[in-house]
């Protein structure tokens, strides 16, 4: 059992969804209630991760990142050490690839909240930050429970990005998902099957929680 | 089965619920494993799995100071090396990766080499393939049908895969065997691959057939050093080696550790005749 | 816009929604907007609460501008003091009675809210369920929650959208004589969306009928089902006597006119002055078609006798409602109704013979259709 590579893949996960919390409440919610020329083009963005093949992302990735790129040069004249193979590295790219695990069941979430509803908070003179704070996040909160939850359970599972982008570094990015095939090369069965036990246990519980909210989703409001 | 959860979070007085599953994130995320400051990683290459492991508990029962191990194809590392990764230490399979690195200034010095290996090829329990030195059989097995799948490292990065190709392009089999093969990452993997009956056999490093966990697996046989270019093993500080990694250095090239290198196979400079 | 007090809107836009709407509405006075679907209706109400934005126009409440397309100034919903009944109430599910109200009261100190928020409950007699949640409350229950909650702010205007479509027809009854007692408490102008006519005719002070966005006539519903300003309009306020006619002569001092009705001559009790040979519209409400008794034949003292036969019955609660066809002019059926035991003595039913008569008072005319 890899103690260290489990804590290292519940901080990633603990950062990621802290991170990513404010910035899928903001952008689940504009895309909720929100209709521009451009939204299709802009929901099919978000969505893209779901769809893309983890190496072609982490492809991606290492380009922009990378010591060669700009941003990566950047970051290095900054930080003194490179934006690649850095737990700071791996941060950007899960808050990147968790996106649509974040934001859709989020606008999901603010979608279902009828529009008189919103307009009826308007009508009883709450600006829209008491608006959002007072009827639209209690009404929303499965939706953003269950993004927060699938973003915590997907970082925790990710590997092919996390490699590329991460490599295998001790400490620093080597994740519960790439020790568990480290030591599967290692031919150390015993910890590969511990570890994978504990994911799959940790896998259940989410997808059964995420059902439950779900259907709260429905049944709050209908 | 969810009710009395459910109704525990609609009663949720939502602000401190809220709160407090926030303050629990953070928590989380504040929890600061043993920073990789104090133990260096060492990149080496994957048939140092089993060697390398022992040389840096050893290291550690002498010294005190622990090391941080990264194994993989000789390869990767070095193109991720090239890319600013952190590690101090580089032990390759293949000198030419580290001579390389030193011309474009990645490392501190040359390096030293530190062992030549050796490969051989090995057939699990049960398969019908017969490891021979020759790799008559295998050839044999190829023209027969018996042999659906060899796995060897991968050639393009990892130096036992290039030897091994090597090999069976000496043999005369190589075209026709290309089809058949399955390609790890690394030496480690191939060796996986070869033992874990998902292939009827494969050739690997010498330094993996010899630990207990593979070498129970199945039958091994040495394949003759001439028949591949020589797998000269050089290690290298990199740029910001410290002074941990630095003592470890030394350390294999001590007494200690070449006694662990040459149980696992591994010829040592200085040790010809 | 005239006047400092009340509500003032005035809307134009073509698209979306097409809106041409114009009219005022004073400090504790029901105005209703009536028409069919589609008609803007509920655009108008969004867009006086500041929901909608209109690409011209103004609203002005009490001398305030609300909106005003021409300066590019539109004052966002939650600045403005309206309070609004929706459709659907609208109400917060996650909240009880009680907090729907005090979530309309952010302006009082904290300490004052709960025990304003409870005598708005008690003035809609809702005092017993303070802490039920919506989807625990009956639709009548959840209206009169959703009428405290917008008076709570004590709007400048109070605006109710179809308040009483999704509630049956018994309650609805008990909620009209509930509102009609409630607004007279009330001082502000109140616009009210209704499609149903009777509703409008019952509860508001003056009406203003609405087709497609466009206000085609304001006025009380007296005047508005009885002096349509045209033959849509009386279409809108379901009078089903629309014929056309061509002036006859006109009787300038007296104000009678005659029109000539496809050959039949009939004395109108005045109106506008035409000019003999126009061609018109006219309409007579249903309550000035008199159905002559049948055992007594008519002697010539009634007033614009038309005579034809019976086309159909049909008994709905204590009246008939009879459709007949003129003998002039059997392809222009008038429509009228009589107590069911007036319709019983006269042994009316279908295919008999029978003769009406038009008031002449009843008798409006407008401009001619189009076209």
């Amino acid at each position: 059992m890899d103690w260290t590579a489990l804590f290292l893949s519940l901080r990633l996960a603990a950062f990621t969804v802290v991170i990513l919390l404010p910035i899928g409440i903001v952008m689940g919610r504009f895309l909720a209630y929100r209709n521009f020329p451009g939204k299709g083009l802009t929901e099919a963005l978000v969505a893209l991760p779901l769809v893309l093949p983890p190496t072609v992302f982490g492809y991606y990735l290492l380009v922009v990142l990378g010591s060669a790129s700009p941003v990566g040069q950047f970051w290095e004249a900054l930080f003194g050490r490179p934006l690649v193979f850095t737990f700071e590295g791996l941060l950007i790219a899960s808050i990147v690839f968790n996106l649509p695990f974040a934001i859709q069941p989020m606008q999901r979430g603010f979608e279902a909240i009828p529009r008189e509803v919103r307009a009826a908070a308007a009508c009883c003179g709450m600006p829209p930050w008491r608006a959002l704070l007072r009827v639209e996040l209690p009404l929303a909160w499965p939706g953003i429970l269950t993004a927060l939850v699938l973003s915590f359970a997907h970082t925790l599972g990710e590997f092919g990005i996390v490699l590329m982008v991460g490599g295998s570094i001790p400490g620093e990015t080597r994740t519960i998902a790439i020790a568990i095939y480290d030591r599967v090369q290692a031919f150390d069965d015993a910890g590969a099957a511990q570890m994978s036990a504990l994911l799959l246990a940790f896998s259940l519980v989410t997808i059964a929680l995420t059902f439950a909210f779900s259907r709260r989703i429905g049944r709050r409001l209908g | 089965m969810y009710r009395p959860f459910l109704k525990l979070t609609s009663r949720f007085k939502r602000a401190p619920g809220v709160a407090a599953l926030l303050g629990v994130l953070v928590l989380i995320a504040a929890l600061q494993p043993a920073r990789a400051q104090d133990a260096p990683v060492i990149a080496g290459a994957a048939d140092l799995q089993f060697a390398l492991e022992e040389i840096a508990e050893a290291f550690l029962a002498e010294t005190g100071q622990a090391v941080k191990l990264a194994l993989g194809s000789s390869g990767n590392f070095a193109r991720q090396i090239r890319q600013g990764a952190p590690f101090q230490i580089y032990m390759s399979a293949d000198e030419s990766y580290v001579l390389a690195l030193e011309r474009d200034g990645f490392t501190r010095d040359a390096g030293t080499l530190y062992a030549v290996g050796r490969i051989v090829v090995i057939a699990p329990h049960g398969s019908p393939l017969a490891a021979d030195a020759a790799l008559d059989d295998v050839a044999a097995a190829l023209a027969d049908g018996r042999l659906k799948r060899f796995a060897i490292a991968n050639p393009e990065h990892a130096p036992y895969g290039k030897r091994a190709e090597e090999v069976l392009r000496r043999k005369g089999i190589w075209d026709a065997i290309r089809p058949r093969l399955v390609l790890g990452e690394n030496v480690s993997q191939a060796a996986q691959f070869a033992t874990s009956g998902n292939a009827e056999g494969g050739i690997i490093a010498y330094s993996l057939a010899l630990s207990p966990k593979v070498s129970a697996l199945g039958r091994y046989v040495l394949i003759p050093a001439e028949w591949h270019s020589p797998l000269r093993q050089r290690m290298v500080l990199l740029r910001d080696a410290g002074p941990v990694a630095t003592r470890f250095y030394g350390y294999v090239q001590q007494p200690a550790a070449r006694a662990i290198l040459r149980k696992y196979g591994f010829l040592l400079p200085g040790d010809e005749g | 816009m005239s006047g400092l007090t009340g509500l003032h809107v005035a809307l134009h836009q073509d698209s979306p929604i097409p809106l041409a709407a114009e009219f005022s509405c004073a400090p504790g006075e029901v105005l209703a907007l009536v028409g069919p679907s589609g008609s803007g209706k509920s655009t108008i109400l969004r867009a006086i609460a500041g929901i909608y934005r209109p690409l011209r126009g103004r609203v002005t409440v009490d001398g305030e501008d609300w909106f005003d397309g021409g300066r590019g100034y539109h004052r966002p919903t939650h600045r403005r003091a309206v309070g609004m009944v929706f459709q659907s109430y609208a109400l917060f599910p996650h909240m009880t009675a009680l907090g729907n109200v005090m979530a309309a009261l952010g302006d009082l100190p904290p300490h004052q809210r709960a025990a304003r928020a409870r005598s708005l409950l008690d003035l809609v007699h809702l005092a017993d369920l303070y802490d039920r949640r919506p989807e625990e409350l009956s639709g009548g229950q959840q209206q009169r929650v959703a009428v405290a909650r917008a008076l709570a702010r004590e709007p400048k205007a109070l605006l109710l959208d179809e308040p009483f479509s999704a509630v049956d027809k018994a309650t609805r009854q008990r909620l009209y004589r509930e509102i009609a007692v409630l607004r007279r408490g009330l001082n502000m102008p109140v616009v009210l969306v209704t499609h149903d006519l009777d509703e409008a005719a019952m509860l508001a002070d003056r009406i203003a009928v609405l087709h497609r966005g466009r206000t085609l006539q304001t006025g009380t519903p007296r005047q508005v089902t009885t002096r349509p300003l045209s033959a849509e309009v009386a279409r809108l306020v379901d009078l089903r006597n629309v014929f056309e006619g061509v002036v006859a002569g006109c009787d300038g001092d007296g104000g009678r006119t005659i029109i000539d009705w496809a050959g039949l001559q009939l004395e109108t009790a005045g109106g506008a002055v035409v000019a003999t040979g126009q061609r018109v519209s006219w309409v007579i409400p249903d309550g000035f078609v008199l159905l002559h008794r049948r055992d007594r034949p008519s002697r010539g003292e009634h007033e614009n006798p038309v005579p034809g036969r019976v086309e159909s019955v049909l008994e709905i609660g204590q009246m008939a409602h009879i459709v007949l066809r003129p003998g002039h002019a059997p392809e222009l059926p008038l429509h009228f109704s009589v107590p069911l035991h007036v319709a019983h003595r006269n042994g009316i039913e279908p295919g008999v013979a029978a003769t009406v008569s038009l008031l002449g008072e009843g008798i409006h005319t407008m401009p001619p259709p189009r076209g």
